[in-house]
C-alpha cells in the first residue's frame, strides 16, 4: 500500500532578497534601529493544496513556470515542511530531481554510486548485485574509476540517472528527468523509465512535455500560482490547459506547448 | 529522540561512506598523510616546547608531551566547531533531494576528526610511554570513558556551528576567532599552575574547558586521575553543548533548508 495525501497544505518561503543577512548587519540593524537593505520577503509557493493519491496512480502535474510545481514535489518528497496543513505519507519515497547535483567531486564514479545509493536506501548487500549494470548503463566505461570531477556534464547527467533508475521505489517522484544525456542514451532512458514506472506504485512527474504526460499519466493537476486549477483525468485537464494556453488571456505564452501536445 | 537516533543509523552506509572518503582524501591513501597532518601539531608543539624552555625553564621530558596531548585535543574541538560551520552547506544537495536526518552532516565532519584524533592520542600515548614511562597505569584506563563523551562534545560544537553558519554567513568568521581566544583562555601552552602563581586561577574557574582538557590529558600522559570537581564541570559542559544541539535539531531542522 502506497499513499500520498495533503490537507490544505500551504508552502510560504520566507527569503532575504540579497540571500542571508550576515549577524553584523543585525546588531548594527537593532543598535540604529533602521530596517537595512535586507528585508525579509514571504513568498507564498503553495496555497490551500489539497490531494489524495494512492496505489496505482499516474500523476501529471502542469503549470507555467513558477506555478509551484517543482516545489510540489520536493514537499511531497518531504525536502520541505508544509507551514500549514498535513502531509501523510505511507510507503519508500525516492525523487528524481537534479540528477547531476550532489556527486562528490573527489569520489570515484564507482564511490558515487555508493552514496547516492546508500542515501536513496541501499545497503551494501543490495546494492552490490546492481553494480555493474548501473555502470554499465551509464556508458562510463574507464572513467568509472576516476573521480567525478573529471567528468563531462554528459556524464554525470548520465551517472546520476543511471543511479537513480536502479532502486525499486514504492513511489516515485519525477521532474523533468526524461531528458538525460545524447539521443541515443535518450531512447535507453524512456525505455528503463517505462520499466520503472511499471514497477512503481505511485508516480507523480513534473514536465513541459505535455504530450509525455498525456502518454504517462491517467490524472493530472494543473498549478497556478500555488493553487490548484484543475485536478482531474488527464485527457480533460491538459485539453483545457492547452486552450489556455493558447488563448489571448495567457498571454500568447503557450504557442509552443500547442505544438508539444 | 530514539526514533531519531534509529533514522540516523537507517542511514548509516550513507553517512559511514562518506566519512570513510573524507579520511582517505585527507591521508591520501597513505601513511606518509597521516603524519602530514600529525606534522602541524607536532612541528608547532616543538617550537613553543624550544621558547618556554628558554623563557621559563620548563623540561622538556615534562613539558612536551603535554603540549601535544593539548594540541591535539584543541585540533579536534576546533575542526568540530570551524569545519562544522560547513557542514550543512557542504550537505546541500544531499538534503535537498532526500529529508534524511540532519544530525548525519555534522557527523560526518566529527567522525572524520576523530578518526584523526584517535591517531594522535595513540602516537602520543605511546610516545609519552617511552620518553616518560608511565606513573600511573591504571589512569591510562579513565582516558576510555572520555573518548565517546569527547565525540559528543564535538557533534555538538560541529552541529551548532553548523546551524549559525546556515543562518548567518559570517559566523564562521566570529567562530574561527572565539576558537582562537578560547585557545589561548585554556590551559594548553601553559600549565594551570602558571596561571595560578600569577593570581590568575579565576580564569581557569570560570573556563570549563580547562577543566575538559585536564580529565584527557592526565589519563593519556598516565599522570593520575583528574579530580571529581574536573568531571563535574566537565561532564556539566558537555551536557549543555549537547542539550543545546538537540535543542536546535528539533526547533531547526525541518527549517534550515529555507536559509540555504
Amino acid at each position: 500500500m502506497a499513499s500520498l495525501t495533503l490537507e490544505n497544505v500551504d508552502l510560504t518561503f520566507r527569503v532575504r532578497r540579497n540571500r542571508r543577512t550576515p549577524l553584523k548587519d543585525v546588531v548594527v540593524q537593532r543598535l540604529t534601529g533602521r530596517g537595512g537593505q535586507n528585508p525579509l520577503m514571504e513568498v507564498h509557493s503553495l496555497r490551500n493544496i489539497s490531494a489524495h493519491f494512492e496505489d496505482g496512480a499516474r500523476i501529471g502535474i502542469v503549470g507555467h513556470n513558477g506555478a509551484g510545481k517543482s516545489t510540489l514535489l520536493k514537499m511531497l518528497a518531504g525536502v520541505y515542511p508544509p507551514s500549514a496543513g498535513v502531509r501523510t505519507v505511507e510507503g519508500r519515497i525516492s525523487g528524481l530531481f537534479d540528477l547531476t547535483l550532489g556527486f562528490e567531486p573527489h569520489g570515484t564514479g564507482r564511490d558515487n554510486i555508493r552514496y547516492r545509493g546508500y542515501l536513496l536506501g541501499e545497503t551494501p548487500q543490495s546494492l552490490k548485485p546492481k553494480m555493474e549494470s548501473i555502470v554499465d548503463f551509464a556508458e562510463i566505461g574507464d572513467f568509472i574509476d576516476t573521480p567525478v570531477r573529471y567528468y563531462s556534464s554528459g556524464m554525470l547527467v548520465r551517472l546520476g540517472f543511471s543511479i537513480a533508475t536502479a532502486i525499486d521505489p514504492e513511489i516515485l517522484l519525477m521532474d523533468e528527468c526524461f531528458s538525460a544525456g545524447d539521443r541515443a542514451f535518450q531512447r535507453k532512458a524512456a525505455d528503463r523509465l517505462n520499466e520503472m514506472m511499471k514497477k512503481a506504485r505511485l508516480i507523480v512527474m513534473v514536465s513541459h512535455d505535455i504530450g509525455l504526460l498525456q502518454r504517462l499519466s491517467d490524472r493530472v493537476l494543473w498549478l497556478d500560482h500555488g493553487r490548484i486549477r484543475r485536478d482531474g483525468p488527464a485527457k480533460d485537464v491538459i485539453a483545457e490547459y492547452v486552450d489556455f494556453m493558447n488563448s489571448p488571456a495567457s498571454g500568447g505564452a503557450g504557442a509552443a506547448v500547442g505544438k508539444a501536445a | 529522540m530514539l526514533s531519531y537516533s534509529a533514522n540516523v543509523w537507517r542511514f548509516r552506509y550513507f553517512w559511514g561512506s562518506l566519512v570513510r572518503m573524507d579520511i582517505r582524501t585527507r591521508y591520501r591513501g597513505s601513511w606518509l598523510g597521516a603524519g602530514w597532518s600529525l606534522l602541524h601539531p607536532l612541528a608547532m608543539s616543538a617550537a613553543m616546547c624550544l621558547v618556554f624552555h628558554k623563557l621559563f625553564g620548563m623540561s622538556v621530558e615534562d613539558y612536551l608531551p603535554r603540549l601535544i596531548a593539548g594540541m591535539v585535543f584543541w585540533q579536534f574541538l576546533s575542526t568540530c566547531a570551524i569545519a562544522g560551520c560547513n557542514c550543512l552547506t557542504n550537505g546541500e544537495a544531499y538534503l535537498r533531494q532526500v529529508p534524511a536526518p540532519m544530525a548525519i552532516y555534522p557527523l560526518r565532519t566529527t567522525l572524520a576528526a576523530a578518526f584523526h584524533l584517535g591517531i594522535a592520542f595513540a602516537v602520543v600515548l605511546v610516545g609519552n610511554a617511552m620518553i616518560n614511562g608511565v606513573k600511573d597505569p591504571a589512569s591510562v584506563l579513565a582516558l576510555f570513558p572520555m573518548l565517546p563523551l569527547l565525540l559528543l562534545f564535538g557533534w555538538s560544537l560541529a552541529v551548532l556551528a553548523g546551524f549559525a553558519h546556515a543562518y548567518f554567513p559570517d559566523m564562521h568568521h566570529l567562530i574561527e576567532i572565539g576558537m582562537q581566544m578560547l585557545f589561548y583562555a585554556t590551559p594548553i601552552i601553559y600549565t594551570p599552575e602558571i596561571l595560578r602563581d600569577r593570581g590568575m586561577g579565576w580564569l581557569l574557574d570560570i573556563n570549563p574547558l580547562a577543566s575538559l582538557v585536564e580529565v584527557v590529558r592526565l589519563p593519556l600522559l598516565g599522570r593520575g586521575m583528574p579530580d571529581p570537581a574536573s568531571y563535574l564541570t566537565a561532564g556539566g559542559l558537555i551536557l549543555i553543548t549537547t542539550s543545546l544541539a538537540v535543542l536546535t535539531l528539533n526547533r531547526l531542522e525541518r527549517k534550515v533548508i529555507f536559509q540555504l
